[in-house]
């Protein structure tokens, strides 16, 4: 009831967004999908730590959608804590994240587990909507890593465009020279040095030096 | 041992000393003996000898002196020289000794002569007349004794260069009214020795006149073939001449039989050594045996000095005849102050005297003893009490006779201690189990409770979430209202069993660091008495120089006796068999960097310890595998099937986990880590 509007909001935010339920008990898994079906989000239920390793290992690189973890902490076979480990060891762990699903007498070693980088825990029985809102807290954060890396991945791409003068152009460029001593420095024209410095902008897709310096910093 | 062998060895050549003086002393004393038996032998034989020549002397003497007579008788009538002759030579037949009898006158001349028919003429070779020396020498001799007298013997050669020794006797022949006359009679010595003596004093003897020097006058007979002989001198004291008699005797002795005295003391010599010799080898025996006695003694009393058991011997009367020092040591009296006393005894409790004596009296009406012993209790001389196990067995003297009591005593003070510490920490242990057993109960229907109210509170709440999209009805309104109370009692559910959980779990948790070998000793002797009751062996490996672990010491003790007690009882008696040696429980600890998910590039943040428990039972089906770790199932029929699912709680509270796989060649091993504390705790 609380917060309606926000909720709407939150629906349409991730239509593509993909929650991983890892939980032993079946009620469980099924009573949070479908309260994730009523706020529009997707899941995958997982009865098993070690059936979601499977899973996460069969995938060749990061999501491609923005995605979360529910995790519950106590599971026959490998814990959550254990796959937590697992999962940390991933290059992409953080556009991932993992909130913990403890009862209560698991609050400390939920609590561990956040301190080690994971989003959150929830204690069981969740009330309301705190799980769900917290879940697309978590997607939110999922989808600026993604975006992050995306970014970083199409800047490294127009970096590897460019020729070997345009790179030391552009280098000279976001140190702040003017074109001038550019030129004076790189031994070539005032002109081809504006040549390349358009060529430079266009190839990654800025209007002025400040917008390339500021792309160039995001890595 | 070398210092005890040189007294030893000293000893015996000092014995060897005393048996070769012992001998020697023998052996002269028998020298002695056999010596002096011979000299006795010898001079008894020499006063024989002595008192035969007296005697033979005697003989001589007096055959002369009967002579004396015979002759005197030749003149007891008025003879002439005609009627003389006759009668002369009846006597000289008779009397062989004398040589020839003569008849003179006062002045010497020859009244009448006659010579023995047994010889030739005297006269034959030389001159009488040569010789009247001697004659009137004895006659005036004779004269002067008016009786019979003798002159010195002398030597009448006679043809063939022989010759023998005489001696002339004269007499004075007186008759009232006629001229004096001298009757001559000369003796041969030869004759006389020949004639006169005894003849049994001469058998096997020699017999001689001699001069004073020795030199032979006369010689009746010699010696026969011996150097070796007796010789006795007599006098032969004659009027006007003395003679010097001797008689030869062979020595009995130096023959091949010795004689009787000499053998006897020989053979009492030899029975004198034999005697030696065998009392010489019953004292070497009876040494050899005093030696065995004094080993076996000494032996018996290392064994009781070593012993730990109390030995104690009593009489009949119950006075006390032995102790052994580790009895003394524990009643904490000398042994001069035990032995002797009588009832009540030293160490008897005052307190318990009465009883005391009943028991006594029962022991003494001839009830038998329990073998296995019966328990007691004694008083130290400090008064201090201590109970002792008494095992007690009549004691028989050589004769089958009862002569007393010998009892062991077992002093049970460490072994009540021991007893008492096992049941103090086993009821510790059990009363943190039970706490542990309530906590952990609690934790687990909290989390099996707070499964379905999780489940409720998401379908209240998507619930919610869909009706907002449903136009605003009455219906919408009243649902909507009751799916708000839904949740909300749902987590009112959960606030009740949190506050339940928390109230038991009030103890505080405390994670302390420690030693992996401390947990393990916690709970070995008590696995070690079902260990033995069913045959299986305790095996601990655990690494020198293991990290400490960072638990709540009571859990995690908890956990490994439950596993170490499943694992026991995997095992039950007869399977595995005792000869397959795999009665075998093995607990053991290693340090892993790896969680207890043991995937190849698993996470390696940081330390654990990994405690394993193995057991070489049966091994578990799939399907009790599957349900292993569901609170409330069991394989027992007494189990309320708490243990594993509670033993995997406490593991996870410490940020460890709980596994299990098949051992190697059957059973099972459960293992599970704790965070290492990252040091080593001395243990």
């Amino acid at each position: 009831m609380a917060g309606g509007r926000p909720i709407i909001r939150a629906m349409t935010e991730y239509p593509d967004a993909k929650v991983f339920l890892v939980d032993d008990d079946k009620g469980v898994r099924d009573a949070l999908a479908w309260l994730l079906r009523t706020r529009r989000l997707l899941s995958d239920g997982f009865d098993s730590a070690e059936a979601f390793l499977d899973e996460v290992s069969r995938w060749s690189d990061e999501p491609r959608v923005p995605c979360c973890v529910l995790l519950d902490v106590r599971m026959p076979g490998m814990s959550g804590l254990a796959l937590f480990d697992h999962l940390l060891a991933l290059p992409w762990q953080a556009a991932m994240p993992v909130i913990f699903l403890s009862g209560h007498a698991d609050v400390p070693t939920a609590v561990d587990a956040v301190k080690r980088g994971a989003f959150d825990f929830c204690e069981k029985p969740f009330s309301d909507n705190h799980l769900v809102d917290r879940v697309e807290q978590a997607l939110h954060q999922s989808a600026g890593v993604l975006t992050q890396r995306q970014a970083q991945r199409s800047v490294q791409q127009r970096l590897d465009s460019l020729t070997e003068r345009e790179r030391d152009v552009m280098d000279l460029v976001v140190a702040g020279l003017p074109n001038k001593l550019v030129a004076d420095q790189l031994n070539i024209s005032v002109r081809t040095v504006e040549v390349h410095r358009s060529r430079v902008f266009e190839k990654m897709g800025v209007k002025s030096a400040v917008e390339l310096a500021n792309a160039l910093r995001t890595p | 041992m070398t210092p005890a062998a040189l007294p030893g060895q000293g000893l015996r050549s000092r014995r060897w000393l005393l048996w070769a003086a012992l001998l020697t002393l023998v052996a002269l004393l028998l020298g002695v003996l056999v010596f002096l038996a011979a000299e006795y032998e010898q001079a008894r034989d020499q006063a024989a000898l002595e008192s035969d020549a007296t005697q033979v002397a005697t003989d001589i003497r007096s055959g002369l002196l009967r002579n004396v007579q015979t002759l005197q008788s030749l003149h007891s009538v008025s003879p002439t020289p005609d009627s003389w002759v006759l009668p002369a030579t009846e006597l000289l037949n008779a009397h062989r000794e004398i040589m020839r009898l003569e008849w003179r006158d006062a002045t010497y001349r020859l009244l009448a002569a006659r010579d023995t028919p047994f010889r030739g003429h005297l006269a034959g070779y030389l001159e009488r007349d040569q010789f009247l020396p001697e004659m009137r020498q004895a006659c005036e001799s004779a004269r002067r004794l008016s009786g019979p007298a003798f002159s010195a013997s002398y030597f009448w050669p006679m043809s063939g260069g022989q010759g023998m020794e005489l001696m002339e006797m004269c007499l004075p022949v007186v008759r009232p009214g006629e001229p004096m006359g001298f009757l001559v009679a000369t003796y041969t010595l030869p004759g006389l020795l020949a004639e006169l003596p005894g003849r049994s004093l001469l058998r096997d003897r020699g017999l001689a006149f001699t001069e004073p020097d020795g030199t032979r006058l006369a010689l009746h007979s010699t010696v026969q073939g011996s150097q070796r002989s007796l010789s006795a001198s007599a006098l032969l004291d004659l009027p006007g001449h003395t003679l010097m008699l001797r008689l030869e005797s062979p020595r009995r002795t130096g023959g091949l039989f010795p004689n009787v005295l000499t053998a006897v003391v020989g053979a009492l010599s030899l029975a004198l050594l034999a005697v030696l010799a065998l009392f010489g080898r019953d004292m070497r025996r009876r040494q050899r045996a005093e030696l065995e006695v004094a080993e076996a003694l000494a032996f018996r009393k290392a064994m009781e000095n070593s012993l730990v058991t109390g030995l104690r011997a009593r009489g009949l009367d119950g006075r006390v005849t032995y102790v052994n020092p580790a009895f003394c040591q524990m009643v904490g009296l000398a042994p001069e102050q035990l032995i002797g006393t009588g009832l009540p005894a030293p160490w008897w409790p005052p307190e318990l005297v009465d009883e005391y004596q009943q028991r006594q009296a029962v022991r003494l009406a001839g009830q038998t003893l329990p073998r296995e012993g019966y328990e007691s209790v004694f008083q130290r001389s400090d008064g201090t009490r201590f109970p002792v196990l008494i095992i007690e067995a009549p004691l028989i003297d050589a004769q089958g006779v009862q002569t007393g009591f010998m009892s062991a005593i077992l002093d049970l003070t460490e072994q009540r201690r021991v007893e008492e510490l096992n049941r103090a920490s086993q009821d510790r242990l059990q009363a943190t189990a039970r706490l542990a057993t309530v906590g952990e109960m609690a934790s687990l229907l909290s989390h099996e409770l707070n499964q379905p109210l999780a489940a409720i509170a998401s379908y209240a709440t998507g619930t919610l979430n869909l009706l907002q999209d449903v136009p605003e009805t009455p219906v919408r309104a009243d649902l909507a209202l009751a799916m708000q109370r839904i949740s909300e009692q749902a987590e009112r559910a959960g606030r009740v069993i949190k506050s339940v959980a928390d109230f038991v779990r009030r103890r505080e948790q405390v994670h302390e660091p420690v030693a992996p070998q401390s947990l393990v000793d916690a709970i070995a002797p008590l696995l070690a008495l079902q260990a033995k009751k069913l045959g299986i062996r305790l095996q601990v490996r655990m690494p020198a120089g293991i990290s400490a672990v960072l638990c709540d010491r009571t859990m995690v003790e908890q956990v490994l006796l439950n596993l170490a007690r499943n694992g026991m009882q995997a095992m039950p008696e007869g399977d595995p068999p005792q000869q397959s040696g795999l009665r075998v429980l093995t607990l053991s600890a290693r340090q892993t960097r790896l969680h207890a998910d043991t995937r190849p590039g698993g996470p390696a943040r940081r330390l654990w310890v990994e405690f394993s428990v193995t057991d070489h039972g049966q091994g578990m089906s799939a399907e009790v595998q599957a349900q292993l770790f569901t609170p409330f199932f069991t394989t027992k029929s007494e189990g309320m099937g708490l243990g594993l699912s509670l033993c995997r709680t406490v593991i996870e509270q410490h940020g460890g986990a709980l596994n299990h796989e098949a051992a190697q060649p059957r059973g099972t091993v459960f293992r599970f880590t704790l965070p290492a504390a990252g040091f080593v705790l001395p243990t």
